[in-house]
């Protein structure tokens, strides 16, 4: 068992609730057998609340906004400063970033919608090309005639056709498209295969 | 009230995707379409140009080099968009012709050209109102068969094509 010297020494503590859980339990097995140790224990007690009466406990209605308005008063640092500077305009610009987006998608879809002419110049360019590509089998040697009349013509890759071939199928191996578009003219010459 | 940008920007599409296509389509399209068919022999035999051909002689001679060009066969008719017109050509060639769509001054269209039962070509295209589209190639007795399709809304014969009067019997408007 403890001796009185020991417990004594951890009254003020123990009073506090400060020990340590085993110690908590020394003292307090010591104190149901010790009168004496009993007696400085409530002698603790009572100094405490004592002095707990006597003192006054101050407001802190206010505290924390004077904190902060105090804070706020505080010299910012440049850094700082120039990071919600740039914060800020990053905002503006974000938001100018979206009436842009909002603006150009509905012109997008106006002309989308509304302007079947801008289709159609869109496609112009691509329209020789895709009537070229489509012909199974481009330009291929047609017969000699065919060759000496439009050698010196504008072709079809070249120029504003006439005719949009989107699809064009046949069996034989020898087809040729050409335009001829100052006579609003397009050829598919399909000779006969030998 | 604000409005933000994606409200204004949903609102303006909302607008434009639901409004505009009356818009768009209010104006009447043409829905027939008359097409126009030329079945032309040309060979090397200088026999010079069929008088028949009227305007199409210039633009035959200035996109092949033959020296003889004879009008076999002319034929002529009207559909609608969607239906599909027959014409029966000259040589045992059948031409199968089917206006798709009328966009502006565009005529979508299907062309199959059949040797008998045989399909010889199919294309997909759109043609210039009043344009035309030449096929040719094929034998046809010493020369070769030069087929010129022409297609209209309008209902007038486009320049290129021959003159109708006189063409030889067997070539019946269908």
């Amino acid at each position: 068992m403890a001796e009185c010297g020991e417990i004594s020494m951890m009254l003020g503590a123990f009073e506090d609730s400060e020990l340590e859980p085993n110690e908590m339990q020394e003292v307090a097995f010591h104190l149901a057998r010790c009168e004496s140790c009993t007696g400085i224990l409530a002698d603790y007690s009572t100094l405490g609340r004592d002095l707990r009466s006597i003192a006054a406990e101050p407001s802190l209605a206010g505290f924390s906004s004077a904190v902060i308005a105090r804070v706020d008063r505080l010299p910012q640092p440049v850094f700082t400063r120039i990071a919600r500077f740039l914060r800020r305009q990053a905002d503006s610009v974000g938001t100018g970033f979206a009436w842009s987006g909002a603006v150009a998608a509905v012109a997008v879809m106006t002309i989308i919608l509304m302007t079947p002419y801008a289709r159609q110049f869109a496609n112009r360019g691509a329209n020789s090309t895709t009537a070229i590509a489509t012909a199974e089998h481009e330009a291929a040697p047609a017969a000699n005639q065919v060759a000496q009349a439009t050698a010196n013509e504008p072709t079809m890759a070249d120029n504003d056709s006439h005719a949009d071939i989107s699809r064009l199928e046949s069996e034989n191996h020898s087809v040729a498209v050409w335009s001829e578009p100052r006579r609003d003219t397009t050829v598919i010459w399909l000779p006969d295969q030998p | 009230m604000t409005l933000r940008p994606g409200s204004l920007t949903f609102l303006i599409i909302a607008i434009t995707a639901f409004g505009t296509p009356g818009l768009s389509y209010a104006q009447p399209a043409p829905k027939q379409v008359f097409v126009y068919i030329d079945s032309v022999m040309a060979a090397d035999t200088n026999e010079g140009t069929d008088p028949r051909l009227g305007p199409m002689d210039k633009k035959l001679r200035g996109l092949f080099g033959f020296s003889t060009y004879s009008l076999i066969g002319h034929n002529e008719g009207q559909t609608d968009c969607g239906k599909m017109i027959a014409f029966t050509l000259p040589g045992g060639k059948i031409l199968h012709v089917q206006p798709r769509a009328i966009d502006n001054d565009m005529i979508a269209m299907e062309i199959v050209l059949f040797d008998g039962t045989r399909p010889m070509m199919t294309t997909d295209l759109k043609l210039k109102n009043n344009g035309t589209l030449i096929v040719g190639g094929p034998r046809y007795e010493q020369g070769m068969m030069i087929i010129s399709i022409g297609a209209s809304t309008g209902g007038v014969s486009p320049p290129m094509q021959a003159q109708v009067v006189g063409t030889p019997a067997e070539a019946n408007t269908h």
